[in-house]
């Protein structure tokens, strides 16, 4: 009996945290809460909150800066009028907002990429918009600067992968062609690249 | 079928907006189908999201005049049943909140694809359960590194429970498996988990969470030495 238990002794324990949420994503949430019943200044807040990631987004995709513009508001009249809609368990408002922002820019650039005059107006176009809020912009620099973190422990190949399909709208077949790699290499190295940055991620929460 | 096998891969280029339109319509048949998809795909979503913190960009002025103008004169949709709608009260979704940073840590300490894909089978119990405690509002993290790798629970006084996650602990050896202990007085076997990996909710607190490795399927009592321990 107690002579076959083994000796507990004790280890180092770690104590964290109790969970520090992030106070930004908090925020979100409560604001399209208050946005799906109906509350116009609730939105003019998620509007103020969001808007600079959305439109960053759409404008990376599309480089074109008037037709971000228009997406842009496509995307954020959309929140407004699906906001009952999003369901709180499957994730986080931003993340909704901004796979909608995203899906949006996509199809834009696919149906550009129909009518075949996206490569003219995106060399006639400039890329970057500098950052230029600083009390936003001094915020955002944590999260930027992890999200750089943990793109930077991705191999090159889920990192070439993510982006050019995120920040490129590019399918994976184009990214394949891109990179010179096979059709299910690149299928993969996009699932556990985002696998490594969602770890990564995750352990800043 | 290598087809079956196919679809699940698709994941992130599912989530990164990477498919054709053919490839969306059959991977969202899919996700009505897979729960370890729905699960991936929502996390990984969430993980593409905050990629737009490196391309954050003002928009001009006018867009706010301008979207605000519109919603002004845009009606909204009616929720989706079990939609979040606006029933719900602040503590509620605040309360969920914590559950999703919760829930975000504890993917964070390693329940990785294999352990959903895996997992699936009878396990919507369980998930509750882990829900549950995640959901309570004195729920705390408290971590330890073991055997290469690092164990972490989720501890909830109130509900007098517990989530033990195993993230990458070396494997146990042939025909060995981790097993849990909460140990006061006597050591009280709470679950075995086979490799490294893997999580499982605690009914029962004691003042301290142990883990030692046994033969599979675990044992009655402690008969290995603790490859560690948590105090509570
Ligand atoms: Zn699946």
């Amino acid at each position: 009996m107690s002579d076959m238990r083994p000796e507990y002794e004790e280890l180092p324990t770690q104590r964290l945290v109790a969970v520090p949420t992030p106070q930004r994503r908090v925020d979100a949430d409560e604001l399209l809460s208050r946005v799906a019943r109906g509350d116009e200044r609730a939105f003019a807040e998620l509007y103020d909150l969001l808007s600079p990631r959305v439109y960053g987004l759409i404008r990376r995709v599309l480089r074109d800066p008037a037709q971000s513009e228009e997406v842009a508001q496509e995307v954020m009249v959309e929140v407004w009028r699906n906001a009952g809609r999003f369901d709180g368990t499957r994730g986080s408002a931003t993340a909704w907002v901004f796979t909608i922002a995203h899906r949006r820019a996509v199809d834009r650039v696919r149906a550009e990429q129909a009518s075949n005059d996206r490569a003219q107006r995106v060399a006639a176009s400039s890329v970057d918009t500098p950052y230029d809020d600083v009390v936003e912009a001094a915020t955002a620099r944590i999260e930027q600067q992890q999200v750089r973190r943990c793109l930077d422990g991705l191999t090159d190949l889920q990192r070439e992968a993510i982006t050019l399909a995120y920040y490129n709208g590019n399918s994976y077949r184009e990214v394949a062609d891109l990179l010179g790699a096979a059709l299910p290499t690149i299928k993969t190295r996009m699932r556990d690249g985002l696998i490594r940055m969602r770890d990564c991620l995750g352990v800043a929460f | 079928m290598a087809e079956t096998v196919d679809i699940h891969a698709l994941a992130g280029a599912y989530a990164l907006d990477a498919v054709d339109d053919l490839e969306r319509a059959a991977f969202d048949r899919h996700l009505r189908e897979c729960g370890a998809c729905t699960v991936e795909v929502a996390e990984l979503r969430e993980t593409a999201s905050w990629l737009t913190h490196a391309v954050a960009a003002p928009p001009p002025p006018r867009l706010r005049d301008a979207v605000l103008a519109e919603i002004g004169r845009t009606a909204q949709e009616r929720p989706k049943r079990g939609a979040v709608g606006g029933g719900r009260s602040q503590r509620s979704r605040l309360l969920r909140w914590t559950v999703g940073a919760v829930a975000a840590a504890v993917l964070a300490v390693g329940v990785g694809v294999g352990t959903w894909t895996v997992a699936q089978n009878g396990v919507q119990q369980e998930n509750a359960r882990i829900d549950a405690v995640l959901a309570a509002s004195d729920a705390r993290l408290v971590s330890s590194e073991m055997a290469g790798g690092r164990v972490t629970l989720i501890v909830s006084p109130s509900r007098n429970a517990a989530v033990a996650v195993l993230d990458g602990l070396s494997d146990p050896g042939a025909d060995k498996d981790y097993q849990l202990w909460m140990i006061g007085d006597t050591a009280r076997g709470v679950g075995v988990i086979p490799g490294g990996t893997g999580r499982k909710y605690i009914n029962g607190l004691a003042p301290s969470f142990g883990v030692t490795k046994e033969r599979e399927g675990g044992a009655d009592k402690p008969t290995e030495p603790l490859v560690g321990q948590i105090k509570l």
